[in-house]
């Protein structure tokens, strides 16, 4: 359960850094293709560092790819967003969307890990 | 010996156990389950500090190598109470001074992403294990989906200057290393896994 809890707290934590540092870069009028690509550069950065600082509490793995799902791609969402400042206003409604964002990777990740896990090859010597 | 790769490893030893504090808490029902099919005289490959030794059965006897000095100083008390026989020597997987046929099962567990020639290593095992005899490995390797395998060989260029590398075909290297495959499982997505080779018995003409 406790990495469960986990899981779920450092995905929306991730989501949620990463919604308020690209808010931060990221500005309304901003060429969409440039936030995009600003949005997944920061979210990058945020993965990065949040992923090694709680992989000794959550494990290498389950941190690291997460993070690198939420940062990337939330990333790219959110500055596609913010560009066109199309919802989220207030930091508050940045940092929800954001958490949301994350705690569905991480519940599609665990979803994609149950379809995945298990046997692969056995020749049943 | 390379010397290289044994002082990459000893500076890590410094915060082994702290960075796979969880991992070892994760993985750890998945490594027993694996360890409990060793059976007779054992090599285990990288022991690190030895956190792996509590998933083995009782009363095992076990060779455990590392290159890194520094790593089996810290292994030696979990030696010690290890209800069993374990053995701790420094040695290079890719230069193992041990005679041919000598071992029934061989146990690695996060090894071959951190050897540098990971198919001469896995040679090396194939030649001490007796036809017949069993690998036993829990490692992590590339993904095969794309933009985990892109994000592992990215990252990869930043771990292997302090650990391991990230983008590893561990399952290729077992195979060409002339290993026949017998089990391959997905522990976590298709990055973390157990796989289990054999040494094919000796062809009598």
């Amino acid at each position: 359960m406790y990495f469960v809890i986990g899981d779920y707290v450092a995905g929306m934590l991730c989501g949620v850094l990463t919604a308020l540092a690209v808010r931060g870069v990221v500005w309304p009028g901003m060429d969409m293709a440039v936030a995009m690509m600003l949005g997944m550069a920061v979210g990058m950065v945020v993965h990065f560092v949040l992923g090694f600082a709680l992989a000794p509490l959550l494990g290498m793995f389950e941190t690291m790819i997460p993070a690198m799902v939420i940062g990337m791609y939330g990333g790219m969402m959110f500055g596609m967003r913010d560009s066109m400042a199309a919802g989220s206003q207030t930091l508050g409604a940045a940092a929800a969307v954001g958490a949301l964002v994350g705690a569905i990777v991480v519940f599609g990740l665990k979803m994609y890990d149950r379809v995945l896990r298990g046997e692969v090859v056995d020749t049943g010597d | 010996m390379d010397t290289e790769t044994q002082r990459k490893w000893d500076i890590a030893s410094r915060t082994f156990d702290f960075f796979s504090f969880a991992d070892q808490r994760r993985f750890g029902p998945h490594k027993r389950r694996l360890f409990s099919k060793i059976h007779g005289a054992t090599l285990m490959v990288a022991a690190g500090t030895g956190g792996d030794f509590q998933f083995f059965p009782p009363g095992l006897d076990v060779l455990a190598v590392d290159i890194s000095s520094q790593m089996l100083e810290r292994a030696a008390e979990r030696a010690r109470a290890y209800q069993g026989t374990i053995e701790l020597r420094q040695m290079d997987v890719c230069d193992l001074p041990i005679p041919d046929d000598s071992f029934d099962t061989v146990a690695t567990v996060c090894t071959f992403c951190s050897v540098p020639k990971p198919v001469a290593g896995l040679r090396e095992l194939y030649r001490v294990l007796k036809p017949g005899g069993q690998l036993l490995m829990f490692e992590h390797v590339r993904s095969h989906i794309g933009p985990f395998g892109i994000f592992l060989d990215v990252m990869t260029a930043l771990t292997r200057r302090f650990g391991p590398d990230l983008n590893r075909d561990t399952v290729g290297n077992v195979l060409k290393a002339g290993f026949r495959l017998r089990r391959e499982e997905n522990v976590y997505l298709d990055i973390v896994k157990i796989i289990e080779a054999v040494k094919p018995p000796s062809v009598v003409p």
